[in-house]
């Protein structure tokens, strides 16, 4: 039981425009267990971004049970969801969401100021976490000095500082070209290699196959569960 | 978690130092105008004030009222006769707040020297004159007791009178002539006075003072003085003063309407004046109340487009961990920050503006803490309040859609 960090049963989620209902997710179960490397795939409109929010513990279900890290997570408030994230989860997102104005240092440390870990310790770790992705020399830099792969390379150093239960990175490699994907990818990979979690949301065929199992939606349902050799 | 917020916020404005500054623009100016409007007001209060009392010490005046009649005829309210030099001494004694009472008699005519002929008043009174008016010398001396007595011929000039007649020359020793109703009177220049400016006696630069007996025996030739000057004990004591010489007026008088006679003391000017001063800077306060208001409004106006701006930021910092109540006090904080730092060099900018307004109207510098902590602490209540709406806004953003936000 330990060893799932991610159990999803008969998850359902409804958008309500208006007097339409959208179901985006239509019941889907899987698990995830710690360590594995995953990718969601499927077209734009198949509910993969719906299911990264509700992975990410930022949206609700509707109904259906999801279980992160032994926690039910549909029971929690919404200030008691702000901490999961915090301490179970590392973002990814395609478009960086970096703070402009603010040094990658201090982009890093976000996540420790609201764990509440003291100023000291914050810089230490942020700095770690920055020389992990290759980024100890550039500390001091605001993401607009920097170029897309190393402001991606940022936010992979953010998403690792708070050592969550998951990595959930979204089109990581979406607002870069092949080549600078490749490096992101290659950092991903070693990332998994080291022994994180990673679920990897990505419409590319190539991105999603650095995978050892991909979960193909299509319709807000599970169309196939693949595993690569 | 309120440091942290606190510096958070703080970063955020220095992110944005432009609009920082306009936002705070309004609370500047507001709590500038505030503190400077309040203290124009209580310091020209208390120049208007100090020279008042500095005219006379707890001075009270009584006239006799015209006689007022009707088809001709006197209806036989005016009480010139009854004010004779005895009434003096009546009021003196029997009214126990009065430390003196002083008669005097004026008279209009013309003052000659050389080729000048002046029109001015002429004042008869005697030595105790100086002391109920807080008025004194500024060269030679001033009418003294023997004068009285000898009824000597001379005169004491008003400063402004003094001027007018001799210009730049000693006056002292001079000769000046008077015409009083066609007759020509000779009197010696004794003394000079010091410049005072007007007051409830009237305008004491421009008179020439000589002895009481000169003016009544001699000049107009009249057992009746003009008006009596009384000097009460002590400034508490100068309403009771007032009270005890109505009363005692009114029954020597018969006079129950007050018809007679009239009173004018300093605290009835003093009361007026205060009113009006009061009155002036209780609006001008307002309007510059009504200023931090706008200036309160603009804060908010700013933070709610900064929230809205933000709202990405508000997404990436609520998906990394942070609850409602971190970005709640965020945007808390910064609107306290701008209105505390705006309230502070608003108190700056109403000291300057206070100093240089005291600088020009040459009133005394008065800034009172009550107006710098009230003006202040009004800022900050402005802050939160006008900043709680936007802070609120950015608290309940739903973080899936605020990440979606362009």
């Amino acid at each position: 039981m330990n060893d799932k960090v991610i159990i999803i049963e008969e998850l359902k989620k409804n958008y309500y425009l208006g007097k339409v209902t959208v179901e985006a997710l239509r019941g889907i179960s899987f698990t995830i267990k710690d360590g594995e490397f995953v990718s969601i795939m499927g077209p734009s409109g198949s509910g993969k971004s719906t299911l990264m929010h509700i992975i990410g513990c930022l949206d609700y279900p509707t109904s259906g049970k999801y279980l992160l890290a032994g926690q039910d997570i549909t029971r929690l408030n919404d200030s008691q969801l702000a901490l999961f994230r915090n301490q179970k989860i590392g973002f990814v997102f395609q478009q960086f969401n970096l703070l402009p104005r603010t040094t990658n240092l201090k982009n890093v440390e976000l996540p420790l100021i609201y764990s509440g870990v003291s100023p000291r310790k914050r810089e230490i770790m942020a700095k770690g976490a920055l020389d992990e992705v290759g980024l100890g020399d550039r500390i001091r830099h605001r993401p607009g000095e920097i170029s897309g792969g190393q402001r991606q390379r940022v936010a992979i150093a953010r998403a690792l500082v708070n050592h969550p239960s998951i990595i959930l990175a979204d089109e990581p490699t979406g607002n870069l070209d092949s080549k600078t994907g490749l490096d992101i990818m290659r950092i991903i990979q070693r990332l998994h290699e080291e022994g994180n979690t990673i679920i990897l949301v990505t419409h590319e065929h190539d991105i999603a196959h650095f995978a050892k199992r991909i979960i193909h939606l299509k319709d807000g349902l599970i169309d196939r569960d693949e595993v690569i050799a | 978690m309120i440091l942290q917020s606190l510096k958070i916020a703080l970063e955020s404005l220095w992110a944005n130092k432009m609009r920082s500054i306009l936002s705070m623009l309004g609370i500047m100016i507001g709590v500038g105008a505030v503190i400077a409007i309040v203290s124009v007001g209580t310091g020209s209060t208390q120049s208007v004030t100090s020279s008042i009392a500095n005219l006379g010490s707890n001075m009270i005046t009584v006239y006799p009222r015209t006689p007022r009649g009707q088809l001709g005829r006197i209806s036989g309210g005016g009480s010139h006769e009854k004010f004779t030099l005895e009434l003096a001494e009546y009021i003196e004694k029997f009214c126990p707040s009065v430390k003196r009472v002083i008669p005097t008699k004026s008279a209009n005519g013309l003052f000659i020297f050389d080729d000048m002929n002046i029109n001015g008043t002429l004042l008869g009174t005697d030595m105790g004159y100086l002391e109920v008016n807080n008025y004194s010398v500024d060269t030679g001396r001033f009418i003294n007791e023997q004068d009285n007595q000898k009824r000597a011929q001379v005169m004491v000039l008003g400063s402004d009178l003094a001027t007018d007649l001799f210009d730049e020359k000693n006056p002292i020793g001079q000769r000046v002539k008077m015409n009083y109703d066609g007759r020509i009177y000779m009197f010696e220049i004794i003394g000079v006075m010091e410049r005072k400016g007007s007051s409830i006696a009237g305008r004491l630069d421009e008179q020439a003072y000589i002895p009481l007996s000169v003016a009544m025996d001699k000049i107009t030739s009249s057992r009746y003085v003009s008006s009596y000057i009384a000097q009460a004990l002590s400034s508490e004591k100068a309403s009771n003063a007032v009270k005890e010489i109505e009363n005692f007026l009114i029954k020597l008088l018969d006079d129950e309407n007050q018809e007679k006679f009239r009173l004018m003391s300093q605290d009835e000017i003093l009361d007026t004046v205060s009113s009006v001063t009061q009155t002036m800077s209780l609006m001008l306060g307002g309007i510059a109340a009504i200023s931090l208001l706008v200036g309160g409004i603009g804060i908010m106006n700013i933070m709610l487009v900064s929230v809205t701006e933000r709202t990405r930021e508000i997404g990436i910092r609520k998906a990394l961990g942070a609850k409602n109540r971190h970005i709640l006090f965020q945007f808390l904080m910064e609107s306290l920050s701008l209105s505390s730092f705006g309230g502070f060099i608003g108190v700056g900018f109403g000291w300057m503006g206070a100093y240089s307004l005291s600088q020009y109207g040459n009133w005394p510098l008065v800034i009172s803490n009550i107006s710098i902590i009230l003006a202040f602490g009004f800022a900050l209540l402005i802050g939160i309040f006008f900043g709680l709406y936007p802070a609120m806004k950015a608290a309940k953003l739903n973080p899936v859609d605020a990440l979606r936000y362009e």
